[in-house]
Formats: structure tokens, C-alpha cells, sequence
């Protein structure tokens, strides 16, 4: 159980209504992690969806076995993984964090249970989590440009050279 | 009004009850149009979620070096403009048809009205949502690390 005012702090919970925070602060645990935990595993079975309290976390992923890419530092008001939400999701990043962390936590499977017996919780979390979704896709495609602006080679059809770069 | 059977070969409206489908085909059109026409812009507020009957489309944004670049290309029974029915309705990309096309168009605004007064299918279609938003933000993303990989200096290490 946590304070409601402690998950009324998370950027992701700002549009969902008081009674059903409340029904949020009775399933959630405060945990506090140390320095370099590493939180997610890529490829890994995702069951626990992260809110954070105090500290900082580095979203990263590998693009050769020598260089891992930071896609994003989570900062305190933040939250990962939503994938937790989504019923057999493995994760796509690994999450580390660069000092210790204070963390709000919900059990996957738990919340996947209470959206079944409560489609208004259900609804205003997936909508809060679409608009989270939303705002890491416009940032990658920012970075996409960004990446493509200082590479004059770049294929138009990004579409298809990815297609073919994944095969 | 838009034929529920057309509306059932929907990928992101099927396994809804029927009488949602009587909702849905209500608040939709449906029309074609040529190939090349712009259904809107980057950065713009959509008002209309969009499903592709038949023909193509292509999301793209526009370099600084005035290039059109390619990020996903939609396919019949697919939705796309989802943003319009989200909080922020702004698109991260544009649309625009690659060859004729047949498009259904349902306002954002009545579908969210639509949700909240039914939140079971609010939460149906919502989680939708978030599993094709996923879907594309992870496969921008590795669009993302692949742009990265192949520059220069990258791969000099």
C-alpha cells in the first residue's frame, strides 16, 4: 500500500479520477533499489511496471555487442514498463538504475486481474499509457531525424530499407 | 454510414459486440480518394481516426533537406490517425494516399464519448490502441538504431 499523494506525483497517473487511484495506492509497494540494479532485462518476461519516486533510471538497448544505445533517462514522476499491462510481454529495453531509487511498484498480473473485474480503471490506464506510447514515438521520431539529417546517404523509404534490414 | 460488414473486416474493430458495430457505422463515412492526396500533416490536430478499406498509404515526415522519408506504410484493415483519440490529438507524421484509396473516417471525439460511456469497450479498443502504438514505437525505435548504426561515426568504433 502506498499514499495516494505519493502516485498522484506520477506524470502517467495525472488524468485518472481519485476512487480509482485508491483502488491503485492498495495494490501498489514503495521499493527502494540500489545503484546499478538492473530492473528490466531485455527479451525478459515483463511482470512489474515501475513508477519513480526518487532517483534516475537509463532505458537502454544494444546496437552491436560493444555499444549500448541510452534511449531515455526516467526521471522522478516518470514510469516504465507499461508493457507489464499487456498480457505476455517481454521486455524490449533493460532498464539500470544510475543511483538508488525510490520506486512504485504494481504487479502485472495483478492489475490484468482488476482490469477484468474494472473496465473504467482498465479504460483510463490504457488511455494514459496510449498518450505515454504516443510521446516516446514522436521523441523517436525525432531522433530518427535528427540521425537521418546528418546522413546524406539516407534512403527515402526507411520503411523498406529497415523491412530488408531485419531480414 | 459506413456498411457494419465492411466495418467487421476492421482489424481494430473486430471482436467487438454487435451492437457496438451499430454505433461505429453511425458515426462513420466512408469515401475514396486519388492517389497522392494528403489526409493530413505532421504536428497537425487530428479530429478523425482513419481505417484503410482498400489501397495504400504511406506515414512519412519531410527532411530538412526537403526529402519525404518513409516510415510505415498501412495496408487494408488497417487503422491509422490514432491520435485522434488520444489526450494530445497532434500527429508525429504525415499521410498521404500511395495509390487510390478507400478510407473509413470516424470522429475522435464521438468514439471517446462512445468509451466513457462504455468502458468496457473504451477498454477494449484503448488496449488496441496501445498494442499498435507499441508496435510502431518499437519498430521506430529499431528504425532509430539502424539510422544510428550505419553513421559514420558510429561506425568507426
Amino acid at each position: 500500500m502506498v499514499k495516494i499523494e505519493d502516485l498522484k506525483r506520477i506524470n502517467l497517473l495525472k488524468n485518472v479520477p481519485g476512487h480509482l487511484l485508491e483502488i491503485l495506492a492498495k495494490e501498489a509497494r514503495l521499493s527502494i533499489f540500489g545503484e546499478g540494479t538492473q530492473l528490466i532485462t531485455v527479451n525478459e518476461p515483463i511482470d512489474t511496471f515501475y513508477m519513480l519516486i526518487m532517483g534516475q533510471v537509463a532505458i537502454k538497448k544494444e546496437i552491436t555487442p560493444d555499444i549500448d544505445v541510452i534511449l531515455d533517462y526516467i526521471q522522478s514522476g516518470s514510469s516504465f514498463d507499461t508493457s507489464a499491462f499487456i498480457r505476455d510481454s517481454t521486455a524490449f529495453y533493460t532498464a539500470v538504475c544510475l543511483e538508488p531509487c525510490e520506486v512504485i511498484t504494481l504487479s502485472g498480473e495483478r492489475m490484468l486481474e482488476l482490469f477484468e473485474k474494472n473496465h473504467e480503471l482498465a479504460y483510463y490506464m490504457m488511455l494514459d499509457v496510449s498518450n505515454q506510447y504516443k510521446r516516446y514515438m514522436d521523441k523517436r521520431s525525432q531522433m530518427i531525424l535528427k540521425t537521418l539529417q546528418q546522413n546524406p546517404d539516407v534512403e527515402e523509404d526507411i520503411y523498406d530499407s529497415w523491412i530488408s534490414g531485419v531480414r | 454510414m459506413v456498411d457494419k460488414d465492411t466495418l467487421k473486416e476492421m482489424l481494430f474493430l473486430n471482436d467487438l459486440p454487435e451492437p457496438v458495430f451499430d454505433k461505429i457505422a453511425g458515426l462513420a463515412t466512408i469515401e475514396t480518394y486519388d492517389a497522392g492526396t494528403a489526409m493530413f500533416y505532421r504536428n497537425q490536430k487530428l479530429t478523425h481516426l482513419f481505417m484503410l478499406v482498400s489501397g495504400k498509404i504511406h506515414l512519412n515526415f519531410e527532411s530538412a533537406a526537403g526529402k519525404f522519408l518513409i516510415l510505415d506504410k498501412v495496408y487494408p484493415g488497417r487503422t491509422f490517425g490514432i491520435s485522434a483519440l488520444m489526450t494530445d490529438t497532434s500527429s508525429a507524421f504525415s499521410a498521404s494516399c500511395a495509390e487510390k484509396s478507400t478510407i473509413i473516417s470516424i470522429p475522435g471525439d464521438q468514439m471517446k464519448k462512445l468509451f466513457e460511456q462504455d468502458f468496457k469497450i473504451g477498454h477494449i479498443l484503448m488496449l488496441k490502441v496501445v498494442k499498435l502504438l507499441k508496435s510502431r514505437m518499437e519498430m521506430h525505435t529499431r528504425q532509430f538504431l539502424l539510422s544510428l548504426s550505419m553513421h559514420p561515426e558510429i561506425k568507426q568504433l
